[in-house]
């Protein structure tokens, strides 16, 4: 009863439909089970019986209905004529009656049963097919050896290539790059062993280029037996942009935070550095003095000399450790535009306002004078003040804004980040600046403080007052940049 | 006024290889030098009475340079101070220069601004022990003089007549003649003028003069 391999996977099969192709089987069967049955019948004169049932079904499976009622037709005939005495006439002993009706029975239920049971599988494969050819993911479908036996539109549309382009070949070495065979292998070696194999990697499509993909293999077994397997491919090239972007946009948040930390820790570096260089200038104006009398006194001037050599060595190992820390990023001051630096840092923190469900307003003044700055300490700022009122507000139900504003005085350019949150108490006013002053469960409580030291070394002023309703209003001032710097 | 006592610089600075280098320039212009970790050490030390100056880092560890300064004057220490400084902190340098220091020197100093500040302060320093000095002189000849003549060389120093010396204080104007000779002996003072501007000394440093 089992089906082919071939008519397994077969499952467009119009020739089924053609009347001949349909009776021939059961002419054939029925024709095969009449000569072994003659053959037989001096060693086992009941073999017919099972035969001509084996023919019936099989004939009803192949042809369904029509053919099955034709193969129990043409089998009573031939059984009633040869095999049940008397033989070769048409009228048999009231002895074999019963022997002949429940033949006829088992004939018409085996029948019955073996062509209802292929309508039913026919519609299972109508469905699977359906399936297969409209999945919006793309399926390729491949033998034990890694032959292509079939693939749906998505993946002709995903990788390029048509059926007749696949079909019969090793369908992975298409779409596998170069770089990526090792792994590929191993996947399908843990597919041949039975494993659903599951991984997300970079697949080649027919014009070259490359795609992320997740892409599932997975087994089918036959009662059993592994028979072939399927391999689903997502397109997840998108996804994956959007998060190495993401995985980018983090490097550089962290790397703007470590370039702050060390902006505010310039001054206790500068003094580290200077002290010994100032040592060493010192001590080598002394050594000068002690020379130049008359006699020199080389014993203060050895003691200057040794002095200085320890001295400078402790300078540039002070050096080689501000190095290390710092890579190569030093602020650059120039004319800046603090609108431009606002836009900038909003679609950096549109993803946190969109999943706060926050509404972002902003508010700029046209024409805004530029500052005297560096832009990506700016930018830090503001991203520490929006970052943190996106936070102050992520735990009310309410309404949440965000309202980002620019002005401009005479001297001034001022920057309002308002929020509608809860708001700071007035006793935490002041010690929110405080360095590792923090709410946040998670913070280490630089940002605010970074963010006033970044401000005030532009020669403006970050302070914190209450809205009204209700929120909290960051606000920093920044002096206009003099037109001829 | 004599004083004996060679002048002398003191450095306060944490840092011992700014303090040592800073030692070794002084020494190398043939002055005294001592120098302390803090500033806790320097009030703690033993001073010279001589001519003196203080070289002091502002930035100190637990005491800053400018505390340091206004714990010398409530100590009633008059030392002239010298700044040095790491940083170039324009606030903390005003507030410096205010409370009274000489120099306020950003590291790296030239080494010569250093030795020309030290030069001011040490002149200054003199200068003001020699006024201290000359001021104690004449309180000494001040407080030598009876009651009687204190009272005729109050009145001589605000500039009053003889007749008017002997109404206010009921004697004759011989008398009181003879008092002003003996006031501007014991004063060895040239002068009435002379007289008057020790008296103006003697108010403006003892409060508490009769």
């Amino acid at each position: 009863m089992h089906p082919s391999p071939g008519s397994k996977f077969n499952f467009k099969h119009p020739v089924w439909n053609s009347f001949a192709l349909r009776y021939g089987p059961a002419v054939m069967f029925v024709g095969a089970a009449f000569f072994l049955s003659l053959m037989l019948q001096p060693y086992l004169s009941e073999a017919y019986l099972i035969l001509f049932l084996i023919a019936v079904m099989a004939s009803g499976w192949f042809g369904l209905t029509g053919p099955a009622l034709f193969a129990v037709s043409v089998s009573i005939i031939a059984v009633d004529y040869y095999f049940i005495a008397p033989f070769r006439v048409f009228v048999m002993d009231t002895s074999e009656l019963p022997l002949f009706l429940s033949f006829f029975a088992c004939a018409l239920v085996g029948s019955w049963l073996s062509a209802t049971r292929r309508q039913a599988d026919d519609k299972r494969m109508a469905h699977f097919d359906e399936l297969f050819e409209q999945a919006p993911e793309a399926i390729m479908l491949l033998d034990l050896e890694g032959r292509v036996l079939r693939i749906n539109p998505e993946f002709t549309r995903m990788f390029g290539y048509s059926l007749a382009e696949l079909a019969g070949k090793d369908g992975m070495s298409l779409i596998v790059p170069q770089d990526l065979r090792g792994q590929a292998q191993i996947s399908e070696a843990r597919r041949r062993e039975g494993e659903t194999v599951s991984l997300e990697t970079q697949r080649l499509r027919k014009d070259g280029s490359m795609i992320y993909v997740s892409e599932l293999g997975v087994p089918i077994t036959f009662a059993g037996k592994k028979i072939s397997y399927y391999i689903i491919f997502r397109d997840i090239t998108e996804r994956r942009k959007a998060s190495e972007a993401l995985e980018r946009f983090q490097a550089e948040v962290a790397h703007l935070s470590r370039v702050t930390t060390m902006g505010e820790l310039v001054a206790s570096i500068s003094h580290e550095v200077n002290q010994p260089i100032g040592a060493v200038v010192t001590n080598g104006n002394a050594a000068l003095r002690f020379l130049d009398r008359q006699p020199p006194d080389l014993h203060e001037v050895r003691g200057a000399l040794e002095a200085m050599v320890r001295d400078a060595n402790r300078a540039s190992s002070v050096v080689g450790r501000i190095r290390s820390l710092l890579a190569n990023t030093a602020p650059q001051m120039g004319q800046v535009n603090l609108n431009e630096v606002i836009q900038s840092v909003i679609p950096l923190i549109d993803s946190e306002v969109r999943r706060n469900q926050v509404i972002l307003h902003t508010n700029l003044q046209d024409h805004l004078p530029p500052v005297r700055g560096d832009r990506v300490q700016l930018q830090q700022v503001l991203l520490n003040l929006m970052m943190n009122s996106i936070d102050a507000m992520s735990a009310q139900a309410a309404r949440r804004t965000l309202e980002i504003a620019s002005s401009c005085d005479v001297k001034n350019l001022l920057v309002r980040v308002q929020d509608s949150g809860p708001g700071i108490a007035p006793e935490s006013m002041d010690a929110i600046f405080d360095a590792f002053y923090t709410t946040k469960p998670d913070g280490i409580g630089m940002g605010l403080s970074i963010s006033r030291s970044i401000v005030e070394s532009h020669g403006g002023k970050l302070w914190a007052t209450t809205a009204t309703p209700a929120g909290a209003v960051l606000q920093f001032t920044l002096p206009i940049a003099e037109s001829n710097s | 006024m004599k004083h004996p006592a060679e002048p002398i610089v003191y450095i306060v600075d944490d840092d011992s290889s700014m303090r040592q280098a800073i030692t070794r320039l002084i020494r190398s212009v043939g002055l005294h030098a001592e120098s302390f970790g803090s500033g806790r050490e320097f009030l703690k030390a033993k001073r010279s009475d001589g001519p003196s100056c203080l070289v002091l880092d502002i930035r100190l560890p637990g005491m800053s340079g400018l505390e340091f300064q206004g714990e010398l004057k409530q100590a009633e220490i008059e030392i002239p101070v010298i700044f040095i400084t790491g940083h170039g902190d324009i606030p903390m340098s005003v507030r410096a220069m205010k409370a009274g220091a000489i120099e306020f020197l950003p590291k790296p100093f030239r080494d010569q601004d250093l030795l020309d500040a030290i030069q001011v302060a040490l002149e200054r320093d003199s200068a003001r022990l020699e006024q201290a000095g000359a001021i104690a002189e004449i309180r000494t000849r001040f407080e030598a003089l009876t009651s009687r003549e204190r009272e005729v060389f109050q009145l001589m120093a605000a500039g009053q007549m003889v007749r008017k010396i002997a109404a206010e204080i009921g004697l004759s104007e011989v008398t009181v003649k003879v008092y002003r000779a003996n006031v501007l002996r014991k004063m060895h003072a040239e002068s009435l003028i002379d007289l008057a501007r020790m008296a103006s000394r003697l108010k403006s440093t003892a409060p508490k003069y009769k």
